[in-house]
């Protein structure tokens, strides 16, 4: 590999590092240790350290970042496919390797370490979706036809998700799809056979594919004041401590919900109860502003991307960051049933803090590089 | 240089995209916003109450049970602490629980305390087995919301004070272990009065729910304490019999609570954090129940424990005649009400009641108001009044007693010849015949009126234990019972007590207590006063009187003449078995039962059943009545030979107590008034 587009890069950093992005996700970061280490402060079972654990993560993540984003995202469109295929290998080897956890496989243990494929499949499916809209610029409308191949990328994941069984990871990466295919022209026609298919097979789902703890939840979503000391206790209490935050909230570690062991989960699924008590309405409206910006900001880089695969994995990107943290906000409100989602960069998790940092990675990547067709600089560039 | 990587591909395709997936994501998380401001701006405050009741236990104060006394201050029930020994089954077994693991490793559990606390304790290898299944059982799953950390299995009740102090010491080895102290009524004189206090026992799930109906936890407080005023709860204990059930409103006192901040997991948490989230009122003290104090005397029930001892059953009351308060009340055989109010576990209790049960002596059975006999001669004083009444037989009219008398086809039988009788004779030397004809004369219902108006054959109204009212027949009675077929036998039998007639020994006692003290018939009483527990008198029980018999005084005192003469005369029936130091009159009874013996019973029961009862009512001293005492002897036999002694150990006692505690000497009886009665004072 050629390296002389590295030539001033230090130069290249200074005049065209994205701030507002870093910024954002830095501050959501910091917020998150934070509130990491008030919620799992009073955890048993050993969690009380997990807050350096997350910072350890977070230093890691933003260094393979770093490194990403040095890279020009070009050359991993070259390598999009491979990415793409040595994910799904790891979501196979999930079942040959992996250990079952309350009833699902999710993880491979390598050493003492161990991670969630599942997770950085997100990102190769973003890769790859990229790279096949990238090699395939249509102008006109999409058909039905057109969408078979980027389908079955999505699909094949999906399925290997669906089988550890990991449902929430499933959404996911159904929805990065769909976000993404949102991007394209589709023909009206096609568009309604989407959409008709999507209903069959969401209703088909909805009957048949739910296992009895899905079912439940969704249950215990439709009648909230049900059974508040069984399945609908966490739902019930996460409720109890957003409200507890009331305007300005109760103050650091002074959450009575989360302090009094009321908060389950509360270093996964629940970290956004554990702030919302803490630091009100005042404080939530902050953290839900953050995401809103990583989300929208990530629209933006995409709309100044040079090219299509730049544009597509910042879409992605910001679609990941987006359903994630809609979907966990959404169950801790009461807004939606509790599917395992975390929330990017609050939850507690290796992988996640990882999925999410080298997607911020690549997205600051095309945002960096959104100035190469411009006439007037590419000559100081190159 | 850029073709060397790829071609820059068109991005015109998604340009319009952009604002509509903007415009989709705002919208996303203004609706979180928005249902933000309505958790946390609009009802945060409704939260807020929530989340701290979440962290505000009420934590039950509880109260002590009033103590009762004897008239003079003896502790006759007390509440003492006993120690039960809980386990929390995942605390003390944490390698019962299922195995955690964390990134692969299983988590590290506490070690068992679980063997170190059964060493402590004792336990026998089958004890072991068993607690350990339910411990087993218990933490098949360990959620937070398992009977792993939530259901308390009880190992051991009442365990010694020594064995207390070895756990304590242990503390620190035994995690998930804990010592619970839980008030137990006690008794400390045991058996003694055990009838008349009752014993107390865990409330019963079906008077529970009336006081506590379905949804009682969600009414207000004003409507949980309209429902259920006392505040049961399960596993309160409750008055099960005695003054203990009758006086539970007094006795009980009232629940306080104190407000505690508990964690999701039920776990106390304290130190000044926690005790800064505690809203005021943080604390409402509990009542102590009110201490009783009885008009019974304690030292004069063991003495009549005493004087029972050569006999298997009866009862004994004994009453202030001026007053209507009761000195005494006992009932043989007794149990032990300690083994029945659970102090010493469960399993002591029903072996307890299986026992009391099986019994064919009726322990559990108040013989001095709950049973009914026949009184025997013992009723011929109120069949003496009957016919003193309206002059229907002159006093000094005399009947032959030839030993028997033939009504129609049938015998009646008297227990000596008694020769030439006038009414005096009579009573003194129980003449039968006499009566007989005197009953010929009267007439039943006449002897009804006058013995129900002394109270005999209806409940005095003491109301501690269930009341039988006993029989007084009349003919009216007999119509209904017998069709028309009624017969003058049945007149006959009334007038000495047999047949159809039944008393309880407590209204023998009161209506004896009328004769003695002019006709008044008073309210029995048991309860002297209701004290605080510092002994200030709450309230006091004033004397009641349920009516003044419309009897002359000078029939009085010819009937009272004969008792005294059943005693002093050396012809009364009682003569032979008399205290000659004391001044007493009575009657003895002895009654025929009826019983007829069954195939199935041992014949040592049989033949134990087919005695008569014994019976002595009698009043002392005779000249100026204080007490009187009634004394049943239960198949004992002969009332003279039986019951008589009995009864004058009780009255020596009664002298003895008065003498020692008033400091006035023995009230030796005065000689000279031998042949007279009471009644004969100028």
């Amino acid at each position: 590999m050629r390296l002389h587009h590295d030539e001033g890069l230090m130069g290249r950093v200074r005049e065209h590092f994205d701030w507002t992005l870093f910024i954002t996700v830095a501050a959501l970061a910091v917020v998150g240790v934070i509130n990491l280490y008030s919620a799992t402060s009073v955890a048993r079972g050993g969690h009380a350290e997990d807050y350096i654990q997350q910072i350890y993560w977070l230093v890691g993540g933003g260094i393979i970042a770093t490194v990403i984003a040095a890279i020009d995202y070009r050359h991993y469109e070259r390598l999009g496919y491979v990415l793409y295929a040595s994910g799904v290998i790891s979501l196979l080897l999930v079942f040959i390797l992996g250990r079952e956890i309350r009833g699902s496989s999710r993880w491979i243990y390598i050493g003492s370490y161990s991670f969630q494929p599942s997770e950085f499949m997100k990102l190769f499916l973003v890769i790859a979706l990229a790279k096949y809209l990238h090699d395939d610029p249509k102008s006109e409308g999409r058909t039905l036809r057109d969408l078979v191949a980027p389908a079955i990328i999505a699909a094949i994941p999906t399925a290997l998700v669906l089988l550890q069984p990991d449902l929430g990871t499933a959404l996911i990466l159904v929805l990065v799809f769909v976000s993404i295919c949102a991007l394209t022209r589709v023909q009206t026609k096609s568009l309604l056979w989407l959409g008709a298919v999507g209903v069959i097979v969401a209703t088909a789902f909805w009957s048949y594919g739910l296992r009895g703890y899905q079912n439940e939840r969704i249950t215990a979503w439709l009648n909230p004041n049900e059974n508040i000391l069984g399945y609908n206790w966490d739902p019930h209490q996460a409720r109890i401590a957003v409200g507890n935050g009331g305007w300005l909230g109760q103050g650091f570690m002074r959450g009575s919900q989360n302090q009094f062991l009321f908060l389950h989960e509360q270093h996964s699924d629940f970290p956004f109860p554990v702030f919302a008590e803490e630091w009100g309405f005042v404080g939530s409206v902050a953290l839900v502003t953050l995401y809103a910006l990583l989300v929208l900001w990530c629209l933006r880089v995409a709309a100044s991307a040079k090219d299509r695969f730049g544009a597509v994995l910042a879409v992605g990107v910001g679609s990941v960051v987006f359903w994630h943290a809609v979907f966990n906000l959404g169950m801790a409100t009461g807004l939606l049933p509790i599917v395992g989602v975390t929330l990017p960069l609050f939850s507690y998790g290796g992988s996640s803090v990882m999925t999410v940092l080298v997607g911020v990675g690549f997205v600051m990547n095309v945002s960096m590089r959104r100035f190469y067709a411009s006439p007037v600089r590419a000559s100081q560039l190159f | 240089m850029t073709n060397f990587l790829v071609p820059r591909s068109d991005v015109g395709e998604f340009r319009r995209r952009y604002r509509w997936m903007a415009l989709a994501a705002s919208i996303a998380f203004l609706i979180i916003l928005g249902r933000l401001f309505q958790l946390q701006a609009l009802d945060g405050a409704a939260y807020s109450t929530i989340a701290h009741e979440n962290i505000i236990r009420r934590m039950v104060l509880s109260t002590t049970r009033g103590v009762i006394r004897d008239a003079n201050g003896k502790v006759l029930a007390s509440s003492r602490p006993s120690y039960d020994v809980e386990i929390v089954p995942g605390r003390v077994m944490p390698s019962a629980r299922p195995v955690h693991y964390r990134n692969g490793q299983p988590i590290v559990r506490d070690p068992d305390s679980w063997p170190r606390l059964a060493e402590i304790l004792r336990l026998n290898p089958e004890e072991r087995r068993t607690f350990d299944a339910r411990i087993r059982a218990a933490c098949v799953s360990d959620d937070d919301k398992s009977p792993c950390w939530h259901t308390p299995i009880l190992v051991r009740e009442d365990v010694p004070r020594d064995t207390v102090a070895e756990l304590k010491q242990h503390h620190d080895e035994l995690a998930g272990v804990d010592v619970v102290g839980v008030p137990v009524r006690f008794y400390p004189y045991k058996s003694l009065g055990a009838h008349m206090l009752g014993y107390v026992a865990e409330v019963d799930p079906e008077a529970l729910a009336k006081v506590r109906p379905h949804g009682y936890e969600d009414l207000s407080r004003e409507e949980q304490q309209r429902n259920n005023p006392l505040g049961y709860e399960a596993g309160d204990t409750v008055g099960a019999t005695g003054i203990e059930r009758a006086w539970e409103s007094y006795l009980r006192g009232q629940r306080g609570w104190e407000k505690r901040v508990v964690d999701a997991r039920g776990r106390y948490r304290t130190g000044p954090a926690a005790e800064d989230l505690v809203d005021p009122p943080a604390r409402l003290d509990p009542i102590p129940g009110r201490d009783l104090r009885l008009s019974i005397d304690a030292d004069l029930e063991q003495a009549i424990d005493k004087a029972m001892r050569p006999h298997a059953a009866g009862a004994v009351v004994v009453v202030d005649v001026r007053t209507g308060r009761l000195l005494a009340l006992y009932s043989k055989p007794d149990f032990d009400p300690n083994d029945l109010s659970g102090g010493a576990g469960h399993a002591r209790v029903r072996e307890a009641f299986s026992r009391l049960y099986a019994d064919p002596l009726r322990p559990m059975l108040d013989k001095t108001m709950s049973g009914a006999f026949q009184p025997g001669s013992t009723m011929k004083p109120f069949s003496a009044l009957a016919a003193l009444e309206d002059h229907v037989v002159d006093p000094d009219h005399t009947e032959k007693c030839e030993g028997y008398v033939v009504f129609g086809r049938r015998i009646f039988r008297c227990s000596h010849v008694h020769g030439s009788v006038r009414l005096r004779e009579a009573i003194a030397r129980s003449c039968n015949v006499y009566f007989f004809h005197l009953a010929e004369a009267v007439g039943m219902d006449r002897i009804a009126r006058v013995a129900q108006s002394f109270g005999l054959g209806e409940k005095t109204g003491l109301g501690i234990n269930p009341e039988s009212p006993g029989r007084i027949p009349t003919r009216s009675w007999y119509a209904l019972r017998y069709r028309g077929q009624f017969r003058v036998g049945f007149t006959l039998n009334m007038a000495i007590g047999e047949g159809d007639v039944t008393v309880t020994p407590l209204q023998l006692a009161m209506a004896y207590a009328a004769i003695a003290n002019g006709g008044t018939l008073y309210q029995p009483q048991v309860v002297r006063s209701v004290e605080t527990s510092d002994g200030a008198v709450v309230q006091e029980f004033p004397p009641r009187t349920r009516r003044q018999v419309p009897v002359p005084a000078e029939d009085l005192r010819r009937v009272t003449d004969a008792l005294f003469d059943v005693v002093n005369d050396p012809n009364g029936t009682a003569y032979p078995a008399r205290d000659p130091s004391l001044d007493v009159a009575g009657k003895t009874g002895t009654a025929q039962t009826g019983y007829v013996a069954k195939k199935e019973e041992e014949p040592k029961l049989s033949s134990f059943l087919s005695q008569n009862h014994a019976w002595f009512s009698s009043f002392a001293p005779a000249h100026s009545p204080e007490v009187a005492v009634t004394v049943l002897v239960e198949h004992g036999g002969s009332g003279p030979e039986v019951a008589v002694p009995v009864a004058m150990q009780i009255v020596h006692e009664y002298e003895r107590l008065q003498a020692v505690r008033l400091g006035r000497p023995m009230s030796a009886k005065v000689p000279t008034v031998k042949a007279k009665g009471p009644g004969g004072k100028p």
